[in-house]
């Protein structure tokens, strides 16, 4: 029994010093960097091998401009972002540079994660060169520019469509007629994103949006023809129900693996789109004058509580503004510079995808958030809206009373 | 052969006896080798897909296997941090969870009175709180702390998580032991201290293992403590390399599935190794 | 330390002395547990959102609460989280229970068995989620296996009928939940006396009635502790919902816990997502005191 205790207490005793010492010998758990350098920390949710690639080129050329200085990438899941960025806020702590979804810029600002860069902005040389539409503003002080745009095209199978006998559609009637000869030819029609969320509500934009249904005067007959859109693509086989759980990537894998005549999906699938084994193009989405493209991709700003307020604007100058930045991030991850002078860039000319979603840009891009939804409603009504695009690829309810019920949900937050 | 019989008393005649088949329990076990199996499998196979593979051969078991996602995974510069910062948080918190837990369970299994039973409800509710609702709070008490992106603080913040669950479930154990023999002890002079190392902990060796491998395996899986109040990506556990796989850009699913083989290895050798020790802790620790 | 040496034996039983046992396991749950809920709560009153989090909350009493029962998707979020729960409850419990019965025998068979289940238990939610997402897509082998029996050729949509994708997620968190109860019943189940087992097989009792008559018994009060947790665990589990449909299609697969999730970080509405947070609790804290009324009652008795 002696010999029990013992042991037993010998035990314990190892199991507490094991403890003491990982949590004592670790208890402060930061990188012991060279005293004489100074840490910028970036938070952002870039995840792809290209995202992060481009990352780190964009640090290492500002480190060789700034020796010293050590630039840390953070990913936050995009879920985490704002609440992690707001937390800190009332904690007093926070990032030198946030990289951050243009739908939180409203929250980020009202809890002081971020702050108004009108002064460094307005003495910034190349400020001419953004256009008005990628400046995210709240109550008319800038709090974040972005230094790259993310849009909708319509990808398409080129060889599908040699195969099937179909043109590059530039209506929605043209699109389905080849889709429907996709689908007799045994192919899929289209795929897109149906899952719930704000996801479904992007790419749901320049559909019913080319339906008449604008934000400013939310009505239901131009949903509800969307949605009955949706169903038939369904009915018809065009697009798969299972479209109502997917996001964004797994559309363009099926279509990259070249299972479906069109893909609605963005130009940051560039690369993903290289693995394709035949001829593809984009065109521009075959929707009417009324309809548009959101303008997403991530917006910059500075950290309130950055340590280091000067560095990380000359940080955001050298990488994400300026023109070599946009064309690294446009390398690596196909995301279209904001500047001009690096959006005519002849890079982008020359190219055949890049250059059609410059002219996306041009002809059909409008601003993300949409600015008739008032900023404090702005991450419900996208999370609303999307909920019920999915409802309408499952047919989970007919397509008149979805829009009704959307509706009656919808406008009260519009209305602000 | 004797098999190190799964009870107190190993006596060669119930050896001979349990030979037997036992049709309806081989059955089971081959449903479940099938149900468990299958998905194990199919993890292994993803890692060695390509990213395209990973779509059009969905349902077969034919495809060029290639070790492309491993070669990334270990040529990633976070791996080595985050395996070292997996370690540490699993090992601090279950230490600290378990020192907490087992004579908290043993106080809730002994004591018999009105707090204890509002207590016992208490931590039931508390278990209800989702991890996401602790967030904001968490952090905001761990900042007043000075413990915001530290290990101590997130071993802090995931004991605390895993301290209910770990009461409730050492409490039987510690129940199971009959009051006879802590009887026997306090009449032999033992206070409490003594009763409870000396003879209810060893009695509930059994369950303490168990609870103490359950909540290793937990804490070195538990990822939105660490993502949110680690705020230096060196501190990351492994965990967030798993997460960072599925974001907002893509899913990389050959990358997700080796960084989770590559992350229950480690979990794999211990709980193999802790698997040993609780099979020989069931013959030592006679309840005679 | 408080010194716990008692004066005298049974005559002046030192319960209260033992419960010091607790004190520092109380001392950081009141720190770290209890005081994030008050403060749930708190913030469940107010109007918080990620905007105003760290302004003054603008005190709304009960409107979170009315909004939520309002919404045209409560009343599906709870038919949801009642039948997530009794399903992941029933076959988790069941299936531990007979899972660890079937694996008892000391083979090297069963325990190899036993650590292959706890294995993939620990896998992370994302994935075993997501591998189940392929196991069950439109392409997946399930599918391919029921056209090859001779199914429909279109395939079942486990994930996106709005019908079954509840009962999907439901039977995936099952199964992701039995090794778990199977591990806890097995060490209970070995506690149990080779002797009384030996007993009633001389006896004459069959396997079944040996499972009923002694092991069911003998385990009873783990099955309580398991029952309470694993229905306290149905009860806030979101993560394979949010793999796996992400409460979709739609909100077909949307349940209070995943509600309060989407309230809190994709609309960034905090007072809302702990109003939604707070009310799943509610059914909790009744089934809270059942256990502590149980656990009271039983040892009275004992």
């Amino acid at each position: 029994m002696t010999q029990n205790r013992r042991r037993r207490s010998m035990m314990l005793a190892a199991i507490g010093a094991a403890g003491i010492l990982a949590l004592t010998g670790c208890a402060a758990g930061d990188t012991d960097g060279s005293p004489e350098s100074t840490t910028l920390t970036v938070w952002h949710y870039y995840n792809t091998d290209g995202q992060v690639e481009a990352l780190q080129k964009l640090a290492d050329s500002f480190t060789a401009d700034h020796p010293g200085v050590d630039v840390q990438f953070e990913y936050v899941p995009v879920d985490q972002f704002t609440t992690k960025a707001v937390t800190a806020a009332g904690a007093k702590t926070g990032p030198d540079v946030l990289v951050y979804g243009a739908s939180g810029t409203y929250s980020l600002a009202e809890a002081g994660a971020i702050e108004p860069m009108d002064e460094w902005w307005d003495a910034y040389a190349d400020k001419d060169q953004f256009p008005d539409g990628v400046m995210q503003k709240v109550d008319g002080k800038l709090y974040g520019v972005q230094g790259y745009v993310n849009l909708l095209g319509l990808w398409y199978n080129q060889d599908m469509l040699d195969e099937i006998g179909g043109e590059v559609p530039t209506t929605i009637d043209e699109m389905e007629a080849v889709m429907q000869k996709a689908v007799d030819a045994g192919h899929q029609g289209v795929t897109l994103t149906g899952k719930p969320g704000f996801e479904s509500q992007w790419q749901g934009f320049p559909w019913f949006t080319s339906h008449g249904f604008s934000y400013g005067d939310p009505q239901a007959k131009p949903m509800a023809d969307t949605f009955q859109m949706l169903q038939d693509w369904v009915a018809k086989g065009y697009l798969s129900r299972e479209a109502s759980t997917w996001d964004q990537t797994v559309p363009f894998q099926q279509f990259a693996s070249g299972a479906s005549a069109f893909a609605v999906n963005g130009n940051w699938q560039i690369g993903a789109a290289k693995e394709a084994s035949f001829a593809y193009g984009v065109a521009p989405m075959p929707i009417s004058s009324d309809g548009g493209v959101l303008l997403g991709g991530e917006v910059q700003n500075i950290g309130a509580f950055s340590k280091n307020k000067e560095l990380a604007q000359d940080f955001l100058k050298a990488t994400f503004f300026s023109v070599s930045g946009q064309l690294t991030l446009l390398d690596y991850f196909g995301s279209i510079p904001a500047r001009a002078d690096a959006a005519s860039d002849a890079q982008i000319g020359d190219d055949p995808i890049l250059s059609v979603f410059t002219d996306i840009v041009q002809q059909q891009g409008r601003p993300s958030p949409s600015p008739e939804v008032p900023s404090k409603n702005v991450n419900e009504v996208e999370g609303l809206v999307g909920d019920f695009w999915s409802k309408a690829v499952a047919s989970d309810g007919a397509p008149a009373q979805l829009a009704d019920d959307l509706m009656t949900q919808l406008v009260p937050l519009l209305k602000g | 052969m004797t098999t190190a019989s799964g009870t107190a008393s190993g006596t060669a005649s119930g050896t001979a006896r349990r030979r037997r088949r036992e049709p309806v329990a081989f059955g089971v076990r081959l449903v479940l080798w099938a149900v468990y199996g299958l998905p194990l499998l199919w993890i292994v196979l993803t890692s060695l897909k390509s990213q395209g593979e990973v779509l059009t051969s969905q349902a077969s078991l034919f495809f060029t296997p290639t070790i492309a996602a491993y070669l990334e995974a270990f040529g990633d510069p976070a791996l080595a941090s985050s395996m070292r910062q997996s370690a540490i948080i699993s090992v601090g918190t279950t230490v600290v969870c378990l020192v907490l837990a087992t004579p908290a369970a043993y106080a809730l299994a002994r004591v018999k009175n009105a707090v204890v039973v509002g207590t016992l409800a208490l931590l039931v509710i508390l278990q209800m709180i989702p991890q996401t609702a602790n967030l904001i709070p968490l952090f905001w008490i761990l900042s007043q702390w000075g413990l915001l992106n530290t290990n101590l603080g997130l071993v802090l913040a995931d004991a605390t998580l895993f301290l209910p669950w770990a009461i409730l479930l050492l409490r039987p154990f510690f129940a199971a032991i009959p009051i006879s023999i802590e009887e026997a002890g306090r009449i032999d002079g033992a206070g409490t201290l003594r009763a409870f190392f000396g003879i209810a902990l060893p009695l509930a060796r059994n369950g303490v293992l168990t609870v103490t491998a359950i909540i290793f395996l937990v804490s070195w899986g538990e990822f939105l403590y660490g993502i949110t109040f680690m705020l230096t990506p060196s501190n990351y556990p492994m965990s967030a390399l798993i997460a960072v796989q599925a974001g907002a850009y893509g899913i990389d699913w050959p990358g997700m599935m080796a960084f989770a083989v590559i992350s229950a290895i480690p979990v794999f050798l211990v709980y193999v190794f802790s698997y040993r020790l609780l099979r020989t802790g069931l013959t030592m620790g006679a309840v005679k | 330390m408080i010194s716990l040496r008692t004066m005298t034996g049974p005559s002046r039983p030192s319960g209260d002395r033992r419960l010091a046992l607790a004190l520092p396991a109380a001392a950081i749950l009141v720190a770290l547990a209890l005081w994030p809920l008050v403060q749930l709560g708190s913030m469940s009153l107010h109007e918080v959102t990620a905007a105003t989090l760290n302004r003054d909350w603008l005190f709304i009493g009960l409107e979170n609460y009315t909004r939520l029962f309002a919404s045209p998707d409560f009343p599906r979020a709870v038919g949801n989280t009642l039948v997530f729960v009794a399903v992941v409850t029933l076959l988790g419990m069941v299936g531990g229970f007979a899972v660890a019965v079937a694996v008892s025998s000391p083979t090297r068979g069963a325990s190899y068995l036993l650590g292959m289940m706890v294995f993939v238990w620990a896998l992370p939610p994302v994935v075993n989620g997501s591998i189940w997402k392929f196991l069950l897509g439109d392409h997946g082998l399930l599918n391919e296996a029921i056209r090859a029996l001779g199914g429909s050729p279109a395939g079942i949509g486990f994930l996106y009928d709005p019908q079954l994708a509840l009962w999907s997620v439901a039977l995936v968190n099952s199964w992701a939940v039995i090794p778990f109860n199977a591990l806890i019943f097995r060490a209970a189940l070995l506690a149990i006396d080779s002797e009384v087992l030996e007993a009633a097989e001389m006896d004459g009792a069959g396997p079944w009635q040996r499972i009923r008559y002694v092991l069911i018994p003998h385990v009873r009060a783990t099955a309580t502790v398991l029952g309470i947790l694993t229905v306290v665990y149905a009860f806030r589990s979101f993560d394979f919902i949010y793999v796996m449909t992400a409460g979709g299609p739609g909100t077909a697969s949307t349940t209070l816990p995943y509600l309060a999730y989407v309230e809190a970080f994709l609309r960034l509405d905090y007072g809302q997502g702990a109003a939604t947070a707070l009310i799943a609790l509610a059914v909790v804290i009744v089934l809270a005191l059942f256990y502590a009324r149980d656990v009271r009652r039983s040892e009275e008795t004992s």
